[in-house]
């Protein structure tokens, strides 16, 4: 059973399940970052599952499905920026509301197009983004299977995890956008608009958001399924929690949590006497584990500290 | 001042009930919109709740859930931690309760001790499962948010093993338990209404939770962490003993709610997925301002809405699904404090304005 094959295939698995989280991760880093903790990544993926299963059926083109499912991510980001920042909503109660409002009306809105309660497998005509072959990478016996032949959105994951880093500490709208996470107060006192940095970080989040949503409904499978999402927005926003609101630590956090995943659906296909009840909930345990023993970790860390300034004091 | 205290409990009652009324206004637009038929639809939505007397029973009956979750929210955000383990706990307490009640089926036990037995069952595995996220968020700091619906999924998938290997009933087609023994059913009361009479316990609930949350130390502690939890923490109340305790009564009243729906409605247990009564407890604790005396008021409000949609969706081929928006609406309106913040500013200034012109009438008589 455990061959090169198998783990090539197994790597494979990793990366491709890694993609919607690794988007996730990117878009919690952004809201973390200017300082709001972004609950409704959730519904806004659901959101854009959905559109882009729409679009691309509509007009026929899958990368009208790509653009529908952004713009719906987008719309969603704009959506949770008007109610929290301008309606002065509280946070934590909108994002629930708003997953709450997709996780009904994605439902809603597949009757009313289909005609289905459950998927738009058989009403829909299913389009796929396109998978990638690198040239000469596939060659490469190993690393090839693992790393070639993935979707185009997995590339793009990993190529955000850049430019989400790029954009955050090494342009002008980065830094302002952290300056107001940091402390808004001395942020808006040196000319900074709080509030359209707040706007910014939620589109971008939307457009991340798209991203994943696109990639769950036009690449892990081709159809829209209800709750597809199944709490990835959840996990994404932990594998952040978890970094601490780095970019690629949160990266490197959502490719575990894929891991787990894979682990999850590898072992159920694989048959063992084992319920599969207690293996669908791996990937969610691991959430759970990783979140305590991190911050574990993290507060353990403070008290070393606090405890070296006491002596330096004595 | 209690003038615009006074002016501040008209314009957030008003505020509930433009933000309901604009809610059902989409509802209704929504219905007339999609339907081929929108009067008849319309009328269903609306009257179809009252149309028999098994109906306004239903209403009751779906009203005593939304009650428990709903106190179970209040505590959670008086205290500001939006622990949503309540959807979990409602699902896993009705689990556990089947498996107790069939397996004390065969003792011979008298139904009020077995009834008393199996609330206090349902109340420990709240108690338990809500501990959980409370003492990892004290503990841990870890996102009690993203903890308590990672804990849901998995409760979700516990309650499924339990079933499947514990209380399976193997003559019957479908997934299901045995059969829920008739010492532990909680009867039907009010005649043709069938009512489950869960009812009752719902009520001692709410009239104890109000007594707790307005007439005890306990209460004013709890208030005073979610309203100001630095002004707690500097008249030195117990924060972290405050927030736990809250969460586990909150997770104890979810884990009765699962009970009470079980034993009353059920002749076996068949739950396989999530219920989703937590989150609609969590629309009925905003939209009653955490307060406990006005959930049953928004409980059987969410009720009727959800019957409405219920009739409609039996008879026009209309999903039911819609009722979700509706209520993230709800939760939308009535937590922007923007909504209406206008109107309120200028009651108040209105008020200040004419306060101070008496002062100084008051003064110029003097």
């Amino acid at each position: 059973m455990f061959t090169l094959e198998w783990f090539g295939n197994f790597g494979y698995s990793v990366l491709r399940l890694s993609t919607p989280l690794i988007f996730v991760a990117l878009a919690a880093v952004i809201n973390q970052k200017a300082g709001m903790l972004n609950m409704a990544l959730e519904g806004m993926m659901l959101s854009a599952a959905l559109a882009g299963v729409v679009f691309a059926g509509f007009f026929g083109n899958v990368w009208a499905g790509l653009l529908g499912a952004v713009f719906f991510g987008i719309v969603a980001g704009g959506v949770l920026a008007v109610s929290s920042l301008s309606g002065k909503t509280d946070l934590y109660l909108t994002c629930i509301a708003f997953n709450l409002i997709a996780g009904g009306g994605t439902v809603f809105i597949m009757y009313m197009l289909t005609g289905e309660k459950a998927t738009t497998s058989a009403a829909v005509k299913a389009y796929a983004i396109p998978l990638v072959t690198i040239p000469l990478m596939d060659k490469i016996p190993f690393l090839g299977k693992i790393l070639s032949g993935h979707n185009l959105l997995t590339y793009l994951a990993f190529l955000s995890i850049y430019l989400v880093w790029f954009f955050l500490y090494r342009t002008r709208l980065g830094l302002r956008m952290r300056a107001v996470g940091e402390n808004p107060q001395a942020a808006s006192s040196v000319g900074i608009n709080v509030k359209k940095i707040g706007y910014l970080s939620f589109l971008i989040s939307g457009v991340l958001c798209g991203c994943a949503g696109a990639f769950m409904s036009m690449g892990w499978v081709n159809f829209f399924m209800k709750n597809m999402t199944n709490g990835r927005g959840y996990i994404g926003l932990s594998a952040m929690n978890i970094a601490g609101g780095n970019p690629v630590g949160a990266a490197v956090a959502a490719v575990f949590f894929g891991f787990s995943d894979a682990l999850a659906t590898m072992l159920k296909s694989q048959g063992t006497s084992f319920p599969t009840e207690f293996i669908e909930m791996i990937p969610y345990a691991a959430t759970v584990i990783a979140l305590v023993l991190i911050n574990m970790i993290r507060i353990n860390q403070k008290k070393q500290i606090e405890k070296g300034r006491k002596r330096e004091g004595v | 001042m209690s003038k615009t205290r006074r002016i501040e409990t008209t314009v957030e009652l008003v505020r509930i009930l433009v933000a309901v009324g604009i809610a059902y206004g989409i509802a209704l637009v929504t219905l007339i919109a999609i339907s081929d038929d929108p009067v008849y639809i319309i009328r269903q939505f609306l009257l179809g709740p009252f149309s028999s007397a098994r109906r306004i029973g239903s209403v009751i009956n779906l009203a005593i859930p939304f009650t428990f979750t709903g106190l179970c929210f209040c505590f959670m955000y008086a205290v500001n931690k939006f622990n949503l383990s309540g959807e979990g706990i409602f699902m896993f307490a009705g689990c556990i309760v089947s498996l107790a009640a069939i397996s004390l089926g065969g003792k011979g036990l008298p139904a009020p001790v077995m009834l008393l037995i199996l609330m206090a069952v349902g109340m420990a595995v709240g108690f338990v499962v809500s501990l959980i996220p409370a003492w990892l968020d004290v503990k841990f700091h870890a996102n009690i948010v993203v903890v308590s619906l990672m804990l849901n999924s998995m409760l979700a998938f516990l309650s499924v093993w339990v079933l499947k290997y514990f209380m399976r009933d193997p003559s019957i087609g479908s997934m299901g338990s045995f059969m829920i023994p008739d010492v532990a059913k909680l009867a039907l009361i009010f005649g043709k209404f069938r009512v489950q009479s869960g009812f009752f316990v719902a009520l001692i609930a709410v009239v104890f939770v109000a007594v707790l949350f307005f007439k005890t130390v306990f209460g004013y502690k709890m208030r005073i962490v979610g309203s100001n939890a630095n002004f707690a923490k500097a008249s030195g109340i117990n924060m972290t003993n405050t927030v736990i305790l809250a969460q586990l009564a909150g997770g104890m009243l979810a884990g009765l709610g699962g009970t009470c729906e079980i034993l009353g409605n059920y002749d076996r247990y068949k739950w396989v997925a999530g219920t989703q009564h937590g989150f609609d407890g969590l629309m009925v604790a905003v939209l009653a301002r955490k307060n406990p005396l006005l959930v049953p008021v928004a409980a059987i409000l969410l009720a009727y809405l959800r019957i409405g949609a219920d009739v409609v969706n039996s008879r026009g081929d209309i999903p039911i699904e819609f009722i979700t928006v509706i209520q993230g609406i709800v939760i939308l309106l009535v937590a922007a404090e923007e909504f209406m913040g206008r109107y309120k500013k200028r009651l108040i200034y209105k008020a200040a304005e004419e306060d101070m012109k008496e002062d100084r009438e008051h003064v110029c008589l003097h």
